[in-house]
């Protein structure tokens, strides 16, 4: 009987405690910049602004938590961004399909990248990390030959979904049907199971290829949307190769990191979108700031580090991989 | 009208070059439990994994109520009317209570794609209720009970849609008295409403209570079916295992002097929440037992000195003074510990036999470059995995590939290898057919006669009062009491102490 208030106490506190870990973050993120550079960061306009740019990663990596939260991975990412930015872009432009061709152009492509590295990953059998890294190479060349080697750029008139309303209504759309996804439909359910036991999970019926590719194309799917919005905040994309795409996985992998570091207070949707928040601020503070890049990754890697540490808390004994 | 409802006919299953099922044929009945007994290697789990859909038999027909079912996975089973309640953990982290019980059947709480958690919660709660575990809540997630409580969860899961076949796969020694009395109930009442169990259990005098008729197996043929009123332990014994056993199963000495010599010395050691307060010497040559209910903390004692628990308090000391206050230091002072948990605490389970047996002897094995000899690592594995008479298909094999009781006899030969003097071990024959603990009851007798000290811990009472110079009965995390060999020593003196 304990044990059960216990846990039942846990599970209502829980969430309460992930959510006020998460606010701290963000108060003490901006508080540590607000007090160093308290003229050119962190006014509620500025912070508005911060927001709307976390949210470009936010989307990507709630799509990205379904490939990770099954305990796979994705050297792709950045790649399939590029990929997706610039089919949409082309869909919007060249074919004047307009907001229609960049929305479904990008998704679509986004999907279809995540089918390739799913169906790839499954057939292959062989490391989800290896399997990506290789299909990268392949995207990445892919999005050159399209783009024609030149940078693409969305024309002016395509742009909503850079500013407000626009980004916030398409993020927002992303974050429902994530949590949709995630809780109110088979895919979430039996994405925790492979992600606990495959092997219990096979033995219950479940086709654990089946939702692995499925995990994948939702994720490419996100990787899509985020690419929308990557394009429209910044309004072109350079289609790089020799894997210099590898640099756009940093941030949605590390919101996806937040997720399931507060997967156990029963919030990684929630702790992805404020993780990526807490990300973004620390970033902005570096521009405040002033300091030079090589310095800015240095201690924005150890801060995430120290975030990831001190907010994921592992039972004594627990096996850490 | 036909009585019988499942019928195994012809039935084979290969692993590799290993047969573990030749051509089983035998019938059961409705309304009726039948045990299924053997040796470990027998085939028992490969024959119900095969009827339940984890495995896939290579010939052979399961006739279901006159039908052939041949399920590829459980949920299949479930649909024809077979359920598993398996002998490790079966439920999955991350999910509610609610999402385990009805995984792999959500459909009826799914509509247009959108499943209904409130319906899957409210109907998970009627079930746990009816069952009288109203206790656990449908939408906790599933770890934050501990293991007997998500073994509740697995017979609900199991059980409520009322299966024609439910099989229990060595399911009861995992769980304590309140939890077996909880599964006898649901068995009876699966029999009671016209249904089938079969029952695997090494738990002999368990099988002739609970049981209505033994079909015993062995090396993977079957071997007969009798009627548990008709029969007794021994004649079960020498069914299993094809010869008589009788006599020295346990030691026969009593009266023997322990030696004087402290080999170590436990001192006011606590672990919270676990144990409180414990002191207590090991002699050399000495076999000291621990037992107490599942939960009194007798099963920290092995950690606790070996070095293995968290935030311990008090102290291990060795005969030279070395203080043991982690694992290296332990092995490196010749101390061997076997846990409970053999698949999560002792083994590698997806390296071999042979890397499983040598682990802890690398260094002794290497040679003066440190480096590591195949042939030498082969001979060293396949001596003392024969020593414990594993049945496998050699030392290359996956440990994950064995069956319970053989995977416990890779632990021991890994320790008896690396010829320890201090043995802590923690139920050493959970789930080890009664051939090889006789073999290890000898092996135990025979290193403690060569000046090695045992500490024993163990469910079982009957091995510690045949077993132990002196057993210590452990109650809510401290000591309760200790009794000394002797011939007039019987259960009820332990279990006076335990409650």
């Amino acid at each position: 009987m304990n044990e059960l208030n216990k846990s039942t106490g846990k599970k209502m506190s829980g969430q309460v405690m992930g959510y006020l870990l998460l606010f701290l973050l963000v108060a003490i993120s901006w508080g540590i910049f607000k007090i160093i550079t308290p003229n050119n960061f962190g006014s509620a306009k500025n912070m508005m602004s911060y927001f709307e740019a976390s949210l470009l990663a936010a989307v990507g990596a709630v799509g990205f938590y379904f490939v990770m939260v099954m305990g796979m991975f994705d050297f792709s990412i950045g790649a399939n961004i590029m990929l997706s930015a610039i089919v949409g872009c082309v869909f919007a432009n060249r074919f004047g399909l307009s907001y229609f061709g960049l929305v479904v152009g990008a998704i679509l492509t986004g999907a279809l990248v995540g089918l390739l590295n799913g169906v790839f990953y499954v057939k292959l059998r062989i490391p989800s990390m290896i399997v990506t890294t290789g299909l990268a190479l392949i995207y990445e060349s892919l999005a050159n030959y399209i783009a024609g080697g030149v940078e693409q750029t969305l024309p002016s008139n395509l742009r909503a979904f850079g500013q407000m309303p626009g980004n916030i209504i398409l993020a927002a759309i992303a974050f429902a049907i994530a949590y949709l996804l995630l809780n109110y439909t088979r895919i979430g359910t039996y994405t925790y199971a492979i992600g606990s036991n495959e092997f219990v999970a096979k033995n219950m019926g479940i086709n654990v290829n089946k939702y692995k590719v499925l995990a994948f194309i939702i994720s490419g799917a996100f990787l899509g949307i985020m690419a929308v919005l990557t394009i429209s905040y910044g309004s072109s994309m350079v289609a790089v190769t020799g894997m210099a795409s590898m640099s756009r996985n940093f941030v949605p992998t590390m919101g996806c990191f937040f997720g399931l570091a507060f997967k156990k207070y029963g919030m990684p949707l929630p702790a992805i979108i404020l993780g990526e928040f807490v990300i973004n601020i620390i970033f902005f503070g570096f521009i405040a700031l002033g300091a030079p890049t090589a310095i800015q990754d240095v201690i924005t890697g150890f801060a995430l580090l120290i975030i990831v540490t001190l907010t994921t808390k592992v039972a004594k004994g627990e096996i850490v991989k | 009208m036909n009585d019988v409802r499942l019928e195994v006919k012809n039935v084979s299953k290969n692993f590799g070059i290993t047969r573990a099922l030749k051509d089983v044929s035998f019938k059961i009945n409705k309304g009726e439990i039948r045990a299924l007994i053997g040796e470990n290697g027998s085939g028992k789990s490969t024959l119900t994994n095969s009827l339940a859909g984890i495995y896939q038999k290579d010939n052979g027909t399961f006739i279901l109520d006159g039908k052939e079912v041949h399920p590829t996975n459980q949920v299949e089973a479930n649909n024809e009317g077979i359920s598993i309640i398996v002998q490790e953990l079966g439920t999955l982290d991350g999910l509610t209570v609610a999402e385990n019980i009805f995984l792999g059947h959500e459909e009826n709480f799914v509509r247009y794609g959108i499943k209904n958690t409130a319906a899957m919660n409210r109907k998970a709660g009627e079930l746990l209720k009816e069952y009288g575990f109203d206790r656990i809540k449908p939408s906790n997630m599933i770890e934050n009970y501990n293991f007997e409580d998500r073994k509740l969860v697995e017979i609900v899961k199991a059980t409520y849609f009322k299966p024609k076949i439910l099989v229990i796969d060595e399911t009861t020694t995992a769980l304590s008295r309140e939890g077996r009395d909880e599964l006898y109930k649901q068995m009876k009442k699966v029999r009671d409403e016209g249904n089938t169990v079969i029952f695997i259990s090494h738990d002999l005098p368990e099988v002739l209570e609970m049981s209505d008729s033994i079909t015993i197996l062995r090396d993977g043929d079957y071997i007969d079916t009798v009627n548990s009123s008709e029969i007794d332990e021994d004649g079960l014994k020498k069914l299993m295992v094809g010869r008589d056993i009788t006599g020295g199963y346990y030691r026969a000495d009593y009266g023997e002097k322990i030696s004087d010599e402290v080999v170590m010395k436990v001192k006011n050691v606590t672990v919270p929440g676990l144990i409180k307060d414990v002191s207590f010497e090991l002699h050399k040559g000495e076999i000291l037992g621990f037992g107490g209910l599942s939960e009194s903390g007798m099963h920290e004692i092995g950690k606790a000195c070996f070095g293995a628990s968290f935030d311990r308090e008090g102290s291990v000391t060795l005969a030279d003074g070395t203080e043991i206050n982690d694992i290296p230091t332990a092995i490196s002072h010749s101390i061997a510990y076997t846990s409970k948990d053999r698949d999560n605490e002792s083994l590698v389970m997806n390296q071999s036999i042979r890397d499983n047996i040598c682990l802890p002897s690398l260094d002794d094995l290497a040679n003066k470059a440190h480096l590591l000899s195949d042939k030498k690592l082969n001979e060293f594995a396949a001596t003392y995995a024969k020593k414990m008479s594993t049945k496998m298909q050699g030392v290359e094999q996956f440990v994950s590939a064995l069956s319970g009781g053989n995977k416990q006899k890779v632990v021991l030969a890994r320790w008896i290898g690396k010829d320890s003097d201090i043995l802590l071990l923690d139920s050493p024959t959970r789930g080890i057919d009664i051939g090889v603990k006789q073999d290890i009851y000898q092996l135990m007798d025979s290193m403690r006669k060569a000046g090695k000290s045992i500490i024993m811990i163990s469910e079982e009472l009957m091995e510690l009062i045949g077993m132990c110079d002196r057993i210590i009965i452990m109650k809510d995390g401290m000591i309760s009491g200790e009794l000394s060999r002797e011939k007039d020593l019987n259960e009820n003196s332990l279990i006076a102490k335990m409650v």
